[in-house]
């Protein structure tokens, strides 16, 4: 009979123990961040919700990888759609629009931060971010986070073959196209340049660069109503100058997204135009030295190239019925953890991607980082030169994911010789148009 | 004097039928319930705003020339895979059964492809036939063709049906090897007796003894390029280049889950259900009447 008491309070006890253990981490709120990054910046992302942890007691940040950008995007809809969406959600760059244009699903970050009383300064944000993902009224709807553009990579190795010179990048198209011929012409290399992302860089960053409109109302900036009007004759020229090029292989098509990549870490094509954030992959794979660019303008249409716009993906907060006040305020010391400076400054050195904030840039600048590494400011530079204007400040489109893929298709068969470039760019612009009004429909009925 | 089993009651009989037709119910008509109820709906894609259309989803995918086109080069990528499956399929079971000695491990070598997975597939062939790396293009390249699936939408059609096939011939060649092994002797050699030629002995006495067998095969194989080719597809070309690899099941993932456009995605669903279930019976009425059991 002792036996029995004296067991069960000790049974009694460590109840009571397990109880408390429990309750002390039923005190820390549960946040989930999912993400769609893989390689280094995916474990870079995870350990630094590891650390937030570390350094407070009262949120428990769980990071964690649900398939790359489409897919992750999906399961988040999917959730949202069943009520209990992740709280923060990373969104690659053609899906903004989708998410502006449903405005009662998220709470803007700035909103975020000032319910949690928490200083926040959106200004702190490179120009071309803080557009991308701002409201009109200067609103930050979602915090930029890994940030990229997209720049010129060239052989140096290929370029002295050609007898180029090795220390100057082809500044315009022109100068481009001549040094493409002329690396055909001595055999320096199989084909002269290609290019990854299509859409994004021969539609997206050449219409800023040449700060051209991809339609009306602003880029859709004015309204859900706006009518992409991107098949003109500077654009349709640029398709054209792909196709001429192709023939002789001073450009040679590598497929959509990353593929091309490829052709040039192999040594097939001299020069390539790539996101920056592709910058530590080429580092790694090609054997011979290279240099960056800025991304090639057309002189006759402009003499002072805007800066180009972001790519990547920003951090989003999902709103929900079930929601409480102490979760966002966890979302808010989140997110502030994650942009203070020392931060990103470890995550642009560790990924490849570029500092998100102005102050993050400057902390790098002052330890000499782009001096020892040549060639990774190009893509701030480029970022940051003139004076952004609507045109060059990115764009609001719902389905833009699927756009693009439009844009892809229509170029593709126009390479194939099916169609011309002025055809190309009419199919994509109607086809793109019939998807921008049935997102109309859906998201006016949504508001 | 027929004896019959029968239950006592009503109640067994269902208890023991329930956990199948439990089963048929939750994985099968239900989604397919809310396929057909999500194919009248219009929504953004976060199922903000959700408004019943009726049949406008059908009419909007019907009346695209682009969806007809799919509806076509999926035909066209389902006879091509199913032809290149099964004659090689027959082929090499034509020569397995002939082998006497060491038989199982070159029937072990020719079935192992059917363990791989669809996406493992296409990722192999496409690295095969990649135009800057592939060993296979490599070649080509030499012998003096241009190849290059990532521009050409033909090299990249006939690039998803080899995998698409390679992968399948294994499965066929199992049953195929099965079927030879199941006809008689006695017959084939009473032929060679009579002074057949062994390409007389094929078309008469082997073929129609083999027709249940190939008729059998047609349908699945048919059914696994309409459905079961999307990792091949995803892997190798992702329905490019333009449209030239987007078959039916590829643009209905497409469309639920890249566009999130549910509507038209559940109204392409119908449809490709619609097709393979007419196809299955146009199998069975026509085809399955010239098979010999």
């Amino acid at each position: 009979m002792f036996l029995t008491k004296r067991a069960l309070i000790g049974a009694a006890a460590a109840g009571i123990m397990a109880a408390s253990t429990a309750a002390y981490a039923q005190q820390r709120t549960n946040i989930e961040v999912w993400i769609g990054l893989t390689g280094p910046a995916q474990e870079e992302m995870i350990k630094y919700g590891q650390e937030f942890n570390a350094s407070q007691t009262k949120y428990n940040v769980n990071v964690t990888f649900r398939g790359q950008y489409p897919e992750q995007r999906a399961a988040a809809f999917a959730a949202f759609r069943a009520g209990n969406p992740p709280h923060v959600m990373q969104m690659f760059d053609a899906g903004t629009g989708d998410m502006f244009g449903l405005p009662r699903a998220t709470v803007p970050v700035s909103e975020v931060f000032q319910r949690a009383g928490l200083q926040f300064d959106p200004a702190q944000f490179l120009g071309p971010a803080r557009g991308y993902y701002s409201r009109p009224d200067g609103t930050l709807n979602s915090m930029p986070y890994n940030v990229s553009t997209a720049v010129l990579f060239y052989n140096k190795d290929i370029f002295r073959k050609a007898g180029l010179d090795p220390n100057k990048a082809p500044a315009t198209w022109p100068e481009m196209i001549d040094a493409a011929k002329k690396i055909r012409a001595t055999n320096a290399a199989e084909c002269g340049f290609s290019t990854t992302w299509l859409a994004w860089i021969m539609l997206e960053q050449f219409s800023a660069l040449h700060d051209l409109p991809m339609s009306t109302e602003g880029n859709g900036r004015g309204g859900l109503n706006a009518v992409l009007n991107f098949n003109d004759a500077p654009r349709a020229k640029m398709v054209q100058t792909l196709i001429d090029m192709s023939r002789d292989k001073s450009f040679q098509y590598g497929g959509r997204s990353n593929d091309a990549n490829a052709l040039f870490v192999a040594g097939t094509c001299g020069m390539l135009l790539q996101s920056s954030g592709g910058h530590a992959g080429i580092a790694r794979d090609l054997k011979a030295e290279f240099g960056v660019g800025f991304l090639p303008h057309w002189p006759d249409l402009t003499t002072s190239p805007k800066n180009g716009i972001v790519g990547g993906a920003s951090l989003w907060v999902f709103n929900a019925p079930n929601r409480s006040a102490e979760e966002f305020r966890g979302v808010a010391e989140f997110l502030a953890f994650m942009s203070r400076t020392e931060m990103l400054v470890r995550f642009a050195k560790a990924t490849g991607f570029l500092p998100a904030t102005n102050a993050a840039f400057a902390a790098m600048q002052a330890e000499g980082f782009f001096t020892q590494n040549a060639g990774r400011d190009v893509p701030i530079l480029q970022l940051t030169r003139g004076t952004p204007t609507p045109n060059s400040s990115g764009y609001r489109f719902g389905r833009w994911t699927e756009i693009r893929d439009m844009y892809h298709e229509e170029v593709e068969k126009a390479l194939q010789g099916q169609q011309t470039a002025q055809v190309a760019l009419d199919n994509a612009v109607r086809r793109g148009n019939e998807a921008l009004r049935q997102f109309e429909r859906t998201a006016t009925a949504a508001q | 004097m027929e004896r019959k089993v029968v239950f006592p009651g009503m109640l067994l009989p269902y208890a023991l039928l329930a956990p199948q037709i439990l089963i048929i119910l939750v994985f099968f008509y239900v989604p397919a319930g809310q396929a057909l109820w999500m194919s009248t709906l219009l929504q953004d894609p976060l199922g903000l705003s959700v408004q019943f259309v009726g049949l406008e989803n059908f009419q909007t995918v019907l009346s695209d020339p682009a969806y007809r086109q799919t509806i076509a080069r999926t035909m066209f990528f389902s006879v091509a895979v199913t032809v290149c499956a099964m004659v090689p399929a027959v082929l090499l079971a034509l020569m397995a059964d002939r082998v006497v000695r060491g038989a199982m491990p070159y029937k072990t070598i020719l079935i192992i492809p059917y363990a791989i997975a669809p996406a493992v597939a296409g990722a192999l062939w496409l690295f095969l036939f990649n135009p800057s790396v592939g060993v296979v293009s490599y070649y080509m390249g030499r012998l003096g063709l241009d190849w290059n699936p990532k521009i050409d939408g033909s090299h990249a059609m006939w690039l998803i049906i080899i995998a698409s096939a390679w992968k399948q011939i294994a499965y066929n060649f199992v049953f195929f090897l099965a079927g030879l092994q199941s006809i008689p002797k006695s017959l084939i050699e009473a032929a060679q007796i009579d002074g057949a030629s062994p390409r007389r002995r094929f078309w008469t006495i082997i073929f129609p003894l083999l027709s249940p067998t190939t008729f059998f095969l047609i349908v699945v194989n048919f059914v696994y390029a309409f459905f079961e080719t999307f990792g091949v597809i995803h892997a190798a070309t992702q329905g490019g280049p333009g449209k030239s690899t987007e078959i039916m099941i590829y643009k209905v993932w497409y469309d639920g889950f890249i566009a999130q456009d549910l509507g038209r995605s559940a109204a392409q669903s119908v449809i490709l259900m619609a097709i393979v279930v007419a196809l299955t019976v146009v199998q069975f009425r026509f085809v399955e009447r010239k098979v010999h059991y």
